[in-house]
């Protein structure tokens, strides 16, 4: 199955180290907020000192600041685990709704600079499907670049799993701008994931929807 | 000493300018562009502390908006990461940059020095 790895060539490790800069910087962000609330403690300790009253508000507000942070940064690294583990295995039965729900949050900070945002809705029944994980979370996130890059700022986009008799459907909703055609750059490497995933593509321009045809 | 935080993490800004205000700065903070240019038009301002990234805004964008409403007022950029281009970019459109998370002596020290040179 490493095949499928050579296949996609340097873009799955280019998908890789994007998704890495990504929790990079936000933990980036974290440890900020988490070093100018310790700052503050220490400017309110050093204000005590001196005489000034300590205000129990503004402790419990620099506490709860405190827990805020450490619970986002637990909840990026666990992100960061599951899709650093994604790449072990080469084949595995899949719950699309779980993989969605991995690559929107991961995918949350580039929407988020385009001022958009992600939304994910789950299935009736979960779906399940056997494939190669880090291909689909790769595949996902290139559709959701083309999806973002279509659409206009203060928009949210939708990613909804959904089996019909024959086949596993993933859609992404929302678009503003979609076009039949959407360009898909070479170097992504989509067309070979795409390829190796067995999965087509297709837009409703109309409808805002792009669909992912995966089984 | 006037100081404008713009930074989308509202408390990353909302701490610092606390901070800043312990160190005798008059401090107001905004975490869209859009908050930040509207305080600009009510206030006037020494000098802007930006991040680089923000959501739809990059702080080079920002900065030429601000520079329309507040000829004169100073920069300094806030970054995730001190890349090179972050370093050309602090170099030739501010008074300089600092990498988060940031030593809050050597922020103080880069407003006064830059306020020093207006």
């Amino acid at each position: 199955m490493t095949v499928q790895y050579d296949s996609i060539g340097g873009s799955g490790l280019q998908f890789f180290g994007t998704v890495s800069a990504s929790i990079s910087h936000e933990l980036k962000n974290v440890l900020a907020i988490i070093n100018e609330n310790a700052g503050l403690l220490e400017d309110l300790t050093f204000a005590a000192r001196r005489g000034s009253p300590i205000d129990p508000d503004k402790l419990d507000r620099t506490v709860q600041n405190f827990s805020k942070q450490i619970h986002r940064a637990d909840e990026i690294l666990k992100n960061m685990n599951r899709f650093a583990h994604s790449v072990d295995q080469f084949e595995s039965q899949i719950d699309l709704h779980d993989l969605v729900v991995l690559v929107a949050n991961l995918a949350a900070r580039k929407a988020a600079m385009g001022r958009i945002s992600l939304a994910t809705t789950a299935p009736a029944q979960p779906i399940h499907l056997t494939c190669n994980p880090f291909l689909l979370e790769n595949l996902v996130w290139l559709c959701l670049e083309l999806a973002i890059a279509a659409t206009g700022a203060g928009r949210t986009l939708t990613l909804i799993p959904e089996k019909t008799a024959s086949t596993i459907l993933l859609h992404i909703t929302g678009i503003d701008g979609l076009s039949e055609t959407l360009p898909v750059p070479d170097e992504t490497g989509f067309e070979a994931i795409r390829a190796a995933l067995g999965a087509t593509m297709t837009t409703d321009p109309a409808g805002h929807t792009l669909t992912l045809h995966l089984a | 000493m006037r100081i404008l935080l713009v930074d989308d993490e509202t408390e990353f800004v909302a701490t610092l300018a606390e901070r800043l205000s312990f160190r005798n700065m008059e401090v107001d903070y905004a975490t869209k562009a859009a908050e930040a240019i509207e305080l600009a038009a009510r206030k006037t301002y020494d000098l802007a502390v930006l991040d680089m990234k923000m959501p739809g805004i990059s702080g080079i964008e920002l900065k030429a908006m601000l520079e329309k409403q507040c000829p004169g007022m100073k920069y300094i950029f806030l970054t995730g990461h001190g890349s090179e281009e972050d370093y050309r970019t602090g170099s030739s459109e501010a008074s300089g940059y600092l990498v988060k998370p940031i030593n809050i002596d050597i922020l103080v020290a880069r407003i006064k020095k830059a306020l020093e040179a207006k």
